[in-house]
């Protein structure tokens, strides 16, 4: 007669089976992205280690408290531990060794790896250290890039030469943000009155993305950024671009394009440095064709979606600052042109 | 020795001795109708009485308040390099000592009026609880047209500096207000002579003022701190 | 008490049923002092604020069960995100604990007739009704707080917020803190005076010990939040600094007393779980709990140690490395406490002769949920580790398990444990055992996939994401679970209600239990124990010796205290009979008093301050009125002169 699992052997199964399968799909569509455990950076591969151990120890820790629940549930009619029997004083001993001792000893391992040695990595780089700068400045909800020492100003891209230490300056215009890049670098929260800084150092050449991780309003969930980590001269073959100012536009759909953005309220809130233009409420334009992607990551930089979000930005990305100018499909057209010259 | 001992069996202890537990007479306080029986069965409990538990524990909480409140203040002024900010006055030290340490003499009268309580004697208690509450009316009145002058000169609204200095003292004023309107409820209570649930509120009432006054105190250094 | 009783027993509890007779209907409920009838109130207004929250969760998570879904805008996602905080820590989980199981069990785990306030009792049941009130009037207008359950500036400043959102946060959180600091005071004197005679500190239910850690930890945590919140509304309702940078404030500041409460604020859910899970233990496992000594005090521990971790929330902020190193060790060493209760309770299960009933079950799913979030929790206290994961998914996930898998569970657990004895009627075990599991895989399937997706990089409190992040398949889990949850505790409740009306029939001790409850019928008497229990021993049901003596007292017509609404108070330490205290029967100044409040707090969130100034006037003349009526003018049986010896209660 066979006898049905459990509560005990049923209550391993309905935990592992979902658990190694979570794993499975997880792990499996994470690699790299924003994930933590896809590190690229010493700092961050410190923290991926951590995280694995600190994984393997909770997992054996939880598998033996789940292990002496299983065997409660076998032993249930027979009062006792297995082994030692009625003995009071081993059961109080394993209070006493699982409850205090094991976790002191652990603790003190974790904490000297992690907060003695491994945030030695993590906290803020000595400004000697270093050898670039870079501004980082919150808005509600894109990310203001500037580069201290230069004219160049963008926003929601921030690249950078690999194998370089860069300090990254975290500030904000208005409220709580929070830098997080995590294939690079730890988060640092950008808080009024505040100058908090991280390191930003990869060996690896790519394309990495950050998105803002303190609550910050309506479109918090829209407020990303990508870092580019490129050779030093690609680097500063983009920089030196990025100080210079706007380009002319060369067409004439171009050139009516320029007199509805200065005419049409775009450059009371946007900056086209070189220009008239010289709004500080919503981003630098100067070099927007440049970037990938606009709105902070929300959609790709395409005519066709700059057209649409200049047309109705409220529909894509509903309560930021843009509103909606109420312009034509041709002057939006022909505002897009303009715009997607400016490399 | 197992832990687990069988169901029903008792833990071994001796059950209590004669004399002890259910066997006394315990005092109903209800019954407590006069000044003398009222203080002769506050005399007979040998523990404190809930009422004080829970004033004690109110001011608990209200300790806390402060010092939260000060500590804030402080957190504020290690915060910035300039604390007041330029071109605000430093607080005067004299006038504020003075009248804190009036405050905290009223102490005085109010302990004697918990021991007249605790005596069984109304009419002292109602008199020394009256002269405590006319020394803290007259206190809180000056505290308040001092409040509401200097706010005139120094806006709350003009920096943290200015937030934080009139809230607390606010907070403080508040708390005295509290307390006068616990001596007037005591005092429309001893109208009618004492009982020991009045014997109560009055030993409570005299540890609100007892700390409140040693709040007083440390809201005094922190309001002169720049001074000092 | 069941046995025939001779005639001058008999006349007592006569007396007695007189002496207590509950007022009935509406105006009964409106004005009761009673703590079971206080308890019960408490318990279905959290139930349906839980149900509140709840919906509040299942519609998030069907907003975010695909990537760019429109089910919600933002502005709704963050008004829901916002409430599921406020309501399930200040609206469900905290007067669940204190208001529902603390009033309706304390004193008849010590053996008393009411808490020790029991007028400020209900006052405290009453404000909590308000502030909910209040706090749902913001959702049904539209203008719920919507920048999180802990409203950082200056987001929550009235430049960023100017609606009345935040200041329905500010006023009501203020407000529901009265109820909480006054439920607080009355637990901690309860317990300190009420106790049977005999009940020395040391043999004081576990239960207790959980609830005075957890009421002591309220009382000195509270004034935080509540100054934050004065400061919050000083800034946007007067245009004060505190917060504000340009002028020498820092949101920091706020940080600061936010989780200087926040922090203690868990420890506060919790402390009561463990209690509600040594009692639920010894019964069904047939033993004592190991080391029971050690246990009281890892409780206490926790409550004190609480307070000093709070910066473990702000790693990310910036601050200097020595300080975050200090907290995350602090934040290490209260693993120990909690670790000493984990392992007690897993060597009492292993040690005993455990009946898996559906009580025992939702402790052992606590027990199984608390060690996997309190292990997150220890991963979080790793500076490095905490910096890349706060405010991602990971942490939402340790919360919920920690919160729902340690608080709620053991929550429900003791809604089973319990229910025979408030009820007097058996739930039907199938279903209840039904209803755990899958609660059980639905809470597993619902929040451990968050940790996953916060590793992967997910933040929290958005209202979308981009399929590019590949989140997508995880968050659909994630969502499915919670509507396998949500059946899961829809059959809780369908259990309980049907039983109520169709269990069958239980007499009073239907578990075996070891503490004094189980000694009094099911449902207990309005007045809990005909005779005043004396007690030796931690574990009184099971040391037949006490309840033969209580018989033997009750037999004799001794130790009845029927001249009026009495119960004893004893000394603090010791448990020494000291006096009896009349208690006040029915009042409406509660209610009043709450009211008032509720109007006055209406005042202040629309800025009418000389209205809200006169309303406090009529505070002060409800209170007096109030205590207007002494112990000393209730009508007692025999007339006046000496007390009579509580041996001797023969009729005048």
């Amino acid at each position: 007669m066979r006898r049905r699992a459990g509560p005990g052997r049923r209550r391993l199964r309905s935990v592992a089976l979902p658990a190694l399968l979570l794993c499975a799909a997880g792990l499996g569509g994470c690699g790299g992205g924003q994930s933590i455990v896809a590190p690229r950076s010493h700092q961050t591969s410190l923290i991926a280690l951590l995280w694995w151990w600190m994984l393997g120890a909770s997992v054996v820790v939880f598998a033996g408290a789940v292990v002496l629940l299983a065997i409660a549930w076998f032993r249930r009619r027979t009062p006792g531990l297995p082994l030692f029997g009625r003995r009071e004083e081993v059961a109080g001993g394993m209070v006493i060794g699982f409850g205090i001792v094991i976790p002191l000893v652990v603790l003190v391992a974790l904490f000297a790896a992690s907060d003695l040695y491994v945030i030695r990595f993590s906290e803020a780089p000595a400004a000697s250290s270093t050898s670039l700068t870079v501004d980082v400045i919150g808005h509600q909800w894109w990310w203001e890039v500037r580069y201290p020492g230069t004219e160049a100003v963008t926003a929601n891209e921030v690249h950078i030469p690999v194998d370089t230490r860069v300090n990254v300056v975290a500030t904000t215009a208005d409220v709580i943000h929070s830098l997080w890049v995590p294939r690079l670098a730890r988060k640092i929260d950008m808080i009024p009155g505040r100058e908090n800084r991280i390191l930003f150092d990869t060996p690896d050449a790519g394309t990495y993305v950050g998105q803002c991780s303190e609550f910050c309003g309506l479109q918090h969930a829209h407020m990303r950024m990508t870092v580019v980590a490129e050779a030093p001269s690609a680097f500063h073959a983009w920089l030196t671009n990025m100080a210079r100012p706007a380009r002319a536009p060369a067409t004439a759909e171009q050139r009516e394009g320029e007199l509805l953005f200065m005419g049409r309220g775009c450059a009371g809130c946007h900056q086209l440095r070189g220009t008239e233009a010289r709004g500080k409420i919503g981003p630098d334009l100067t070099h927007l064709a440049t970037r990938k992607t606009l709105a902070a990551l929300t959609i790709p930089n395409t005519p066709a979606e700059l057209s649409a979000w200049i047309r109705d930005p409220q529909a894509i990305k509903p309560g930021n600052h843009m509103p909606d100018l109420g312009l034509s499909g041709a002057e939006v057209a022909k505002i897009a042109s303009f715009l997607e010259a400016l490399h | 020795m197992s832990g687990a001992l069988p169901r029903g069996a008792a833990t071994g202890e001796p059950p209590p001795a004669a004399g002890q537990g259910l066997s006394l007479q315990p005092p109903r306080s209800a019954l407590a109708r006069s000044g003398e029986a009222a203080a002769r069965m506050a005399a007979e409990r040998k523990a404190q009485p809930s009422g004080i538990w829970g004033m004690a524990l109110f001011l608990c909480a209200e300790t806390m308040l402060f010092v939260g409140v000060i500590g804030s203040y402080f957190y504020l002024d290690f915060r910035v390099k300039q604390w007041p900010p330029a071109g605000v006055k430093l607080p005067e030290t004299l006038d504020p000592s003075v009248l804190t340490a009036v405050l905290v003499l009223t102490s005085v009268p109010m302990a004697l009026a918990a021991r007249r309580a605790r005596a069984g004697r109304p009419r002292a208690t109602f008199g020394l609880i009256a002269l405590a509450a006319f020394v803290q009316c007259g206190y809180l009145a000056f505290q308040l047209h001092q409040f509401v002058a200097e706010a005139h000169t120094l806006h709350p609204q003009a920096s943290a500096y200015a937030s934080a200095y009139f809230t607390l003292l606010g907070l403080h004023h508040a708390h005295v207000l509290l307390g006068i309107l616990f001596d007037l409820g005591l005092l429309f209570w001893l109208r009618t002579g004492l009982s020991d649930y009045r014997i109560t509120g009055v030993r409570a009432v005299a540890l609100y003022w007892h700390v409140i006054n040693v709040i007083a105190v440390a809201v005094l250094i922190t309001e002169i701190s720049p001074s000092l | 008490m069941g046995a025939a009783l001779a005639p001058p027993a008999r006349e007592q509890v006569a007396r007695l049923d007189r002496v207590w007779k509950e007022r009935t209907g509406l105006l009964g409920w409106l004005t009761t002092t009673d703590h079971k009838r206080i308890g019960l109130m408490y318990f279905f207004t959290t139930l349906a604020f839980f149900a509140a929250g709840g919906t509040e969760a299942l519609l998030m998570r069907t907003q975010l069960i695909g990537p760019n879904q429109k089910l919600l805008t933002p502005e709704a996602y963050d008004e829901l995100f916002t409430m599921h905080g406020i309501t399930m820590i200040f609206l469900v989980v905290i007067p669940m604990t204190t208001g529902a199981f603390g009033n309706y069990l304390i004193p008849l785990m010590i053996g008393a007739r009411d808490m020790a306030f029991p007028r400020m009792n209900a006052v405290s049941f009453w404000i909590f009704l308000g502030s909910g009130i209040f706090l749902y009037v913001a959702l049904a207008t539209g203008q719920a707080p919507n920048a999180g359950w802990f409203d950082y500036v200056p987001l929550a400043s009235k430049q960023y917020d100017p609606g009345l959102n935040i200041d329905f946060y500010g006023y009501g959180l203020i407000f529901n803190g009265i109820s909480s600091t006054a439920a607080a005071i009355n637990i901690v004197v309860t317990i300190f005076k009420l106790r049977a005679p005999g009940m020395s500190l040391n043999r004081m239910p576990l239960f207790c010990f959980a609830f005075l850690a957890a009421a002591f930890s309220l009382i000195f945590a509270l004034p935080s939040l509540t100054l934050a919140c004065l400061f919050l509304e000083l800034d946007r309702q007067l245009g004060f600094h505190f917060y504000d940078v340009a002028f020498g404030g820092d949101p920091l500041l706020w940080q600061n007393l936010f989780w200087i409460f926040g922090h203690p604020e868990v420890y506060i859910i919790i402390l009561p779980a463990f209690g509600i899970a040594t009692s639920i233990i010894p019964t069904f496992v047939h033993r004592r709990m190991v080391l029971f000594p050690l246990v009281a005090l890892a409780e206490l521990l926790v409550a004190f140690l609480g307070f000093g971790v709070w910066v473990h929330h702000m790693f990310a902020v910036g601050l200097a490395t020595e300080v975050t190193i200090y907290f995350a060790a602090a934040s290490m060493i209260i693993v120990i406490p909690s670790a000493i209760q984990i392992f007690s309770w897993i060597t009492t299960i292993l040690t005993g002769t455990p009946e898996f009933k559906t009580p025992l079950l939702w402790i052992i799913g606590f027990i199984v949920f608390f060690i996997a979030g309190g292990l997150s929790g220890i991963t979080l206290a790793a500076i490095p580790f905490d910096q890349q994961v706060n405010a991602s998914y990971y942490v939402v996930a340790h919360f919920h398990f920690v919160i729902f898998g340690g608080a709620v569970f053991p929550i429900l657990g003791g809604m089973y444990y319990w229910f025979p004895k408030v009820t007097g009627r058996m739930y039907h075990e199938r279903v209840g055992q039904l209803s755990f599991w899958l609660s059980f895989v639905g809470t597993w399937v619902t929040f451990f996939p968050m940790h996953i997706v916060g590793i992967d990089g997910m933040p929290r409190r958005i209202y979308t994401y981009v399929a590019s992040t590949g989140w997508g398949a995880l968050n659909a889990l994630e969502s499915i679970g919670a509507y396998v949850l949500a059946a899961g505790l829809l059959l809780v409740i369908v259990n309980l209600a049907v039983s109520l009306f169709k269990g069958e029939r239980v007499g009073a001790d239907p578990w075996e239990g070891d503490t004094l409850e189980w000694s009094t019928s099911s449902p207990p008497p309005p007045y809990n124990y005909a005779v005043i229990p004396t007690v030796t021993s931690a574990y009184p049901m099971w040391d037949e010796r006490d309840r033969r003596r209580d018989r033997a007292r009750l037999e004799g017509g001794q130790g009845v205290l029927a001249r009026g609404h009495e119960t004893p108070a004893s000394t603090v330490q010791d448990a020494h009979l000291d006096e009896v205290l009349g208690m006040p029967p029915y009042s409406m100044w509660p209610l009043v008093v709450g009211l008032v409040l509720f109007v006055g707090f209406v005042m202040l969130l629309l800025a009418h301050y000389l209205i809200a100034a006169g309303v406090g006037g009529m505070l002060a003349a409800a209170l007096l009125a109030w205590h207007a009526r002494q112990p000393e003018q209730a009508p007692l049986d025999p007339a006046g002169g000496s007390p009579p010896a509580l041996t001797q209660e023969a009729a005048p």
